[in-house]
């Protein structure tokens, strides 16, 4: 009693609308901690963790891109309607969405399902099942039955970035997050949320068993401070520094490109992922397909973004960002391939959650993304035009080729390797 | 219970006082109104198992409007499907509905793109016979994207609940008064892309009643921009942990429905609990997730809720 007391005290002396701040938000959002018939584990009252958090993070009736918003129910998507949030890790609501396409005359119809759309997350009270095709984490050992949001993203925001640039789950308080361009430095006597209060070293949900500590901390990244957006007049630039593809490997260990293995799927990345000047020449130069005549200042696609191989939070800052002003594509030295340069973390339109559609020849085909209404569609495979569209964020399909190859070209030149 | 006027509700070290207070001083006039669940919403085939959507309840002839997959389905006054419409797409992205005086229905809707919004009024089987266009929208006030709709004496409101901007307007359509609600309840600048209002409807005497669930807070706001705000964080029977929808019962109490208890509670005109009802479970009268309420004139009120739970009725008895 006293312990809940003290929590509300502190808890309310925040922002009035910034609920996390980069750490443990008021503790009567996600807890019921007193007073109500039944029970649940850990006192939370939804049937599991993200059901929890989907409380806020789905706005039912929610018309477009806005705030923190990753989820769109299934009452808002009828057939041939996307989901409608744009956030840079992409909305749950493709887990929702099955496509059924015939490829051309002699071949029989082909599927994508919702369950390859991403990260099955678990949420009973809002219909999202564990992932039907994957027993666990490919390349790992994480079980999909105990995937949620926290198995990600620390619950309780304890993981922390101190002024000397060290991560911790214990020292200073969290000050706020520091997630964004307009987020608060550390100080000698604060420190700031981790991105996106993610899980680091350590880091395992209580409730779920087995040996699956995390063994790499949060990456080091600085999102805009408006994330969740349509992309059809600017980008949106997250500036991700270091550090994503070790984190990912914290579930995905095999995943982890060993140089010469020969391991089908894998694809170099982190600090064997370097670029180059090779690659970062020929990512300069690509505007789309046929087209080699872009230049370092203006490359930048947010379909294919990259790390900086930095972990200097000013220069991320300054790179971050929703108007355009910096668009310089790969530094030739420091930067490098992630996995979220192919991936989004959460979902996408896409197979395996990827950025654009690698399973087709063109991703845009006569000058449209989609086949919609054609009876067969080997390109558009089975998306509505609205909903290829969204998948790639609203950035219009003129801005690529009238028969655009895939986005892979974009660091690969020719034939890829 | 202490009535808290809005500006003390922004201030963190006057809410903490609060909430010291009120645990010290909390008493609930327990059993003045109590509920009875009563079916769920079905058609033939059986309770529809809705997740989500919105509801619009007719108190006149107490029929039910549901939104769901673009389709507005009605149900009768014993809960049965009697009618759909929208469900070709024919209406557009459809985001709210509201029911005029004469039987019309006023359709906010918005293109296949999302980008602009239209009101449809309709016939009552939901043909449309004409658009409103909406005109006057207060410069300097961002892009309005409206996502409800409501009616009252022949005037239209329209709610942005990101913006938290409600208009109202006449029945062409031309915006007579505006409400900047975030200037209203002083919030700050760089709070309010997360503030985000969830429920909204109309009080019995036109003043809008909201919620912000992340502020832990329910709203009503006369037209003459009177701000009541009510609501603490809080486990305790009346307490808000992350609330949805706010609607007046017949007699001027409020109804907020809470999705972390999964309860619908019931204050009276001032804001003094006076019960819950629903809770987890898996029994025919509990609830999981409430997301939405409507009432009719029988005092039969409609939850809508996540979780594939279908949309219960359920009968407030007074005593
Ligand atoms: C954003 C949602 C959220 C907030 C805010 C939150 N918790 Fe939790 N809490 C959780 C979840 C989810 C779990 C379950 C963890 C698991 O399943 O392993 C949990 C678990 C716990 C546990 C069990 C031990 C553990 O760490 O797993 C305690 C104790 C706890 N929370 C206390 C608190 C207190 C005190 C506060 C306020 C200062 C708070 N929580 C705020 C979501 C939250
Ligand atoms: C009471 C509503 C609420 C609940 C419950 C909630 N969130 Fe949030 N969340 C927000 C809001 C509001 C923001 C944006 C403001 C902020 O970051 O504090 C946000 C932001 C976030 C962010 C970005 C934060 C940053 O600093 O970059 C993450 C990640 C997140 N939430 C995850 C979760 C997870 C995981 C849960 C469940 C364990 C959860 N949230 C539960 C309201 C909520
Ligand atoms: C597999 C790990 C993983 C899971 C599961 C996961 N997240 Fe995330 N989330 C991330 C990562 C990584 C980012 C940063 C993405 C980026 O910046 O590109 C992120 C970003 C976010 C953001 C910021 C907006 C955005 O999408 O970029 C929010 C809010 C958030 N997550 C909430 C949630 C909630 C709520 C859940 C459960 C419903 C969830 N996440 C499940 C890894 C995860
Ligand atoms: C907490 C553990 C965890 C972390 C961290 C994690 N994953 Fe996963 N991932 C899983 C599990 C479990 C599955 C299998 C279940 C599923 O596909 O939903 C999976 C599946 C996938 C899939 C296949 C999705 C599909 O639809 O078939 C991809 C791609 C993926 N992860 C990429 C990533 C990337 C990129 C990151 C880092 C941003 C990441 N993962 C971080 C646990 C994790
Ligand atoms: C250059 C693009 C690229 C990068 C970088 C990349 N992936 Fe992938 N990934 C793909 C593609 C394409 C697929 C689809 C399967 C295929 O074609 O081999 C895939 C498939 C997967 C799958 C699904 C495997 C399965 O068996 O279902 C997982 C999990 C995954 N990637 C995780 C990761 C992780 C973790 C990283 C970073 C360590 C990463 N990927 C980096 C392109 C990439
Ligand atoms: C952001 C730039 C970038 C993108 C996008 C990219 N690659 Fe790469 N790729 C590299 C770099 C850098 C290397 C390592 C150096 C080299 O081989 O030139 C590499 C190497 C490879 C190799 C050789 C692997 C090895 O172990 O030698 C293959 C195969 C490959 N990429 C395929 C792909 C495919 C398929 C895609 C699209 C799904 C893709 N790449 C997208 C940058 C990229």
């Amino acid at each position: 009693m006293v312990m809940t007391l003290m929590a509300i005290l502190i808890n309310t002396e925040k922002t009035v609308s910034a609920f996390h701040s980069g750490g443990v938000g008021p503790c009567d959002a996600c807890h019921v901690m007193h007073g109500t018939s039944g029970s649940g584990s850990a006192l939370l009252r939804g049937s599991d963790p993200s059901s929890t958090c989907l409380h806020c993070h789905e706005r039912p009736g929610s018309i477009g891109p806005s705030g923190h918003h990753i989820s769109t129910p299934a009452s808002d998507m009828q057939q041939g309607m996307p989901p409608r949030q744009l956030t840079p890790g992409g909305d749950f609501g493709w887990l929702r969405k099955i496509y059924i396409w015939v490829p051309d005359v002699s071949q029989a119809p082909a599927t994508s399902y919702g369950d390859q759309h991403g990260h099955n997350i678990v949420a009973a009270d809002y219909s999202y099942l564990p992932d039907a095709l994957h027993a666990a984490a490919p390349r790992g050992t994480y079980p999909s039955a105990s995937l949620t949001c926290i198995s990600c993203h620390d619950p309780h925001g304890r993981y922390r970035r101190n002024i000397d640039g060290t991560t911790m789950t214990n020292g200073n308080p969290i000050g706020s997050s520091g997630s964004y361009v307009s987020s608060a430095d550390p100080q000698s006597i604060t420190s700031v949320g981790v991105y996106r209060l993610l899980g680091g070293k350590n880091y395992q949900p209580r409730s779920v068993a087995g040996n699956l500590a995390f063994l790499n901390d949060p990456p080091v990244a600085v999102a805009p401070d408006e994330y969740n957006r349509s992309e059809a007049a600017s980008q949106t630039r997250v500036a991700y520094g270091t550090g994503m593809s070790e984190w990912c490997q914290n579930c995905h260990p095999g995943m982890h490109p060993v140089a010469g293995s020969g391991a089908p799927r894998t694809h170099p990345v982190g600090i064997t992922g370097r670029i180059g000047s090779a690659v970062a020449n020929a990512y300069n130069s690509y505007v789309r397909t046929g087209d080699l005549t872009g230049s370092a200042a203006t490359s930048f696609l947010s379909l294919v973004p990259f790390e900086e191989g930095v972990s200097d939070i000013a220069s991320l800052k300054a790179h971050a960002g929703t108007d355009g002003s910096f668009a310089a594509g790969p530094d030739p030295v420091s930067s490098q391939v992630m996995c979220l340069t192919c991936h989004r973390a959460h979902a996408s339109g896409w197979n395996e959650a990827l950025r654009w559609n690698t399973r087709t020849e063109y991703i845009v085909y006569n000058g449209l993304y989609s086949q919609e209404a054609q009876a067969y569609q080997p390109y558009g495979q089975g998306r509505t035009e609205l909903e290829a569209q969204k998948a790639y964020y609203d950035i219009p399909s003129g801005t690529f080729a009238v028969n655009q190859d895939s986005l892979c070209h974009k660091c690969h030149t020719g034939a890829l390797p | 219970m202490p009535h808290l006027p809005h500006h003390d509700k922004l201030s963190g070290i006057c809410i903490a006082m609060v909430v010291l207070l009120t645990m010290m001083t909390i008493t609930a006039e327990a059993g003045t109104v109590s509920a009875s669940y009563l079916y769920s919403l079905s058609d033939h085939a059986g309770d529809i198992l809705y997740e989500g959507g919105k509801i619009f309840v007719d108190p006149e002839m107490n029929e039910a409007y549901v939104i769901s997959n673009n389709t507005v389905t009605v149900f009768n006054r014993t809960g049965l499907e009697v009618y759909r419409f929208g469900e070709n797409n024919n209406l557009g992205i459809i985001a709210d509905l509201a029911l005029m005086q004469n039987g019309n229905i006023l359709l906010l809707s918005y293109s296949r793109d999302y980008r602009n919004y239209q009101v449809l009024l309709c016939n009552y089987r939901g043909e449309p016979t004409r658009a409103i266009e909406i005109s006057g929208v207060p410069a300097g006030l961002g892009d309005f994207r409206p996502g409800h709709i409501a009616y009252y004496q022949g005037r239209i409101y329209l709610v942005d609940q990101v913006r938290l901007l409600a208009v109202i307007a006449d029945e062409h359509g031309q915006i007579e008064r505006h409400y900047d609600i975030f200037r209203i309840l002083n919030v700050k600048k760089k709070d309010r892309v997360n503030a985000q209002m969830d429920g909204f409807s109309l009080d019995r005497d036109g003043s809008m009643l909201f919620t912000l669930p992340v502020m832990f807070t329910a709203c009503r706001l006369s037209l003459d921009e009177k701000m009541d705000c009510f609501g603490q964080p809080g486990g305790a029977k009346g307490r808000f942990n992350v609330i949805s929808d706010i609607i007046t019962d017949n007699r001027g109490n409020y109804l907020v429905a809470d999705k972390l208890k999964s309860v619908v509670n019931i204050y009276d005109k001032e804001f003094t609990f006076l019960e819950a009802f629903g809770y987890r479970g898996a029994g025919p009268g509990n609830l999981t997730v409430p997301l939405r309420l409507g009432i009719d004139s029988r005092d039969r009120v409609y939850v809508v809720q996540s979780g594939r739970r279908g949309i219960s009725v359920f009968s407030l008895h007074y005593n």
